[in-house]
């Protein structure tokens, strides 16, 4: 009986000891499969691993303007030396040099927008390109990395977040909406790439807002930018012709009232009159003034555009050829051979416009 | 003395043997006579109740023992030795700074370009500059650093809600 007891006692003990090494066995094994907390150390790892893949492709560009020597940040976007950066950098300079790997080479421009802000720069070299995000997917909150060029110093990160999309800042309203980012510019990183985590280009760092904030042009609206160019060899916004004002109440949703119809425009042939409620135009919903600007600024001259509007109790939907934009701030600098604009009949009326 | 006869004097003495001293008058009468005695000592100028303060602490002791003390002697060479130390240690006056030569002006040539006008030293520096106006901008703009470029507002805004 005690012999019994005595080897059961052992049998119990055997599985006892199996059962903790199982259990610590398995409890180690959830441990590496469950995903890494979020933490400073990760998060900058991160950042780390950001900069040290897209800082090759960030520049400097030193250049000559009325006022003197200037210096700012610039990055690559395709194998052929061809990079962005602020209008304020590369816009309106001559002797332009892009520092890269150590070594000046020159750069001429290609285009400039007064209106984005930004322009679009060329440099004879073979580079390294970033890879182009998508900006519509940012949130607010979404981590970000710039990597510029401050003062005389090295290529410098600087993390922080989506703080914001903005339409109206500083008492007038911006093209297009900006991103507006929580984290500290310094001078000399206007033209600085805005990166996300997977290191894509989302925007192109603009102007500093009070000390710890910047505002960046999506980098959807720079590529509209660049689209026009390939196609046309300068920018090419479209306009048809209006003048749009608040509505006193909402009709259908949107506060967006057409004042004005200029004669002669593509507006007044596609047969759009005052007091028409602008409420759709192409994919963009419109319910106040402001989303006309940020419709107008994707709009191409000589694309076809679907205009919804109400008029009394009916919707129409017209479609318009847009016009050039009369305003427009571009300013072509690329020699003419290098001018690819493919000529248009926009007198012609579009197909299907009612 | 013509104004005051004899009968008036010996009126006067009549009435001064009837005057009395306020009472406590005797009671106080020693430490008033010792505070009017201090006003009156320092009525003498500053300087000289220095001096007299100092005489009278340097001659109560004996100095004929002190000379012949070697501890005494002592003290009196180390101090003259550290004060010696000290004014040799002392800075130049601002004179000497002035007078160095000043990097952007023209040689000091002429003697009238000193003047003694003020107690220290001063030097009128010339007009005439060392390059002119074409070399100085060239330089300048050579030796200053470039713009850094970040804007603080847009290069453009929109004005009115067009499409």
């Amino acid at each position: 009986m005690r012999r019994l007891s005595s080897s059961s006692f052992a049998a119990g003990f055997r599985l006892l000891a199996w059962f903790a090494s199982f259990a610590v066995t398995a409890s180690l094994w959830a441990q590496q499969q469950s995903p890494e907390p979020p933490s400073t150390l990760s998060l900058s790892r991160e950042v780390k691993e950001v900069f040290e893949r897209c800082s090759k492709a960030v520049v400097k560009i030193q250049a000559t303007d009325q006022h003197g020597d200037l210096s700012g940040t610039g990055f690559f976007i395709d194998p052929m030396g061809t990079l962005y950066t602020a209008y304020s950098v590369g816009g309106e300079a001559e002797n332009i040099n892009v520092e890269y790997k150590g070594k000046k080479y020159p750069a001429h421009q290609l285009m400039a927008d007064l209106r984005s802000g930004v322009a679009l720069l060329k440099a004879d070299l073979a580079s390294p390109a970033l890879p182009i995000g998508n900006s519509d997917q940012l949130e607010i909150a979404t981590p970000v990395v710039a990597i510029g060029y401050p003062l005389d110093l090295a290529e410098t990160p600087s993390f922080g977040m989506i703080a914001g999309f903005d339409r109206k800042c500083f008492g007038g309203y911006f093209p297009t909406k900006h991103l507006r980012v929580n984290l500290p510019p310094q001078r000399g990183e206007g033209g600085a790439p805005l990166l996300n985590l997977k290191g894509e280009v989302v925007g192109i760092l603009l102007y500093s807002f009070e000390n710890n904030s910047c505002y960046a042009l999506p980098i959807e609206a720079a590529e509209k930018l660049r689209s026009d160019y390939v196609r046309f060899g300068e920018p090419r916004y479209g306009w048809i012709g209006t003048n749009v004002q608040e509505a006193s109440a909402p009709i259908d949703g949107s506060r967006a009232v057409t004042s004005e119809v200029m004669k002669g425009t593509p507006a007044a042939d596609a047969g759009l009159k005052p007091g028409d409620v602008v409420l759709q135009i192409g994919r963009t919903k419109v319910r106040e003034p402001e989303d006309i600007l940020e419709a107008s600024f994707f709009l191409t001259a000589g694309d076809a555009i679907p205009i919804t509007v109400a008029r009394g109790n009916e919707k129409i939907t017209f479609q318009i050829q847009a016009d050039l934009y009369p305003a427009s701030n571009t300013r072509l600098a690329a020699p003419p051979n290098l001018n690819h604009a493919i000529p248009l009949n926009l007198q012609s009326a579009p197909e299907g416009t009612p | 003395m013509d104004e005051f006869n004899d009968n008036e004097i010996t009126k006067l003495l009549r009435l001064k043997k009837y005057e009395q001293p306020p009472p406590g008058y005797f009671d106080n009468f020693l430490h008033e006579f010792h505070r009017r005695q201090r006003n009156e000592l320092l009525r003498q100028p500053l300087w000289r109740i220095c001096i007299d303060r100092t005489r009278d602490f340097v001659f109560q002791f004996n100095l004929s023992t002190l000379t012949s003390s070697p501890v005494a002697v002592t003290a009196v060479l180390v101090c003259a030795a550290i004060l010696s130390l000290k004014v040799y240690q002392a800075p130049q006056p601002a004179t000497v700074a002035l007078k160095e030569r000043p990097v952007l002006a023209a040689p000091a040539s002429a003697e009238d370009e000193w003047t003694l006008a003020s107690p220290v030293a001063t030097r009128v520096f010339s007009s005439r500059s060392l390059r002119n106006m074409t070399e100085s901008a060239q330089t300048h703009r050579k030796g200053t650093p470039p713009r850094y470029v970040l804007d603080s507002v847009p290069v453009s805004y929109e004005t009115t809600f067009k499409f």
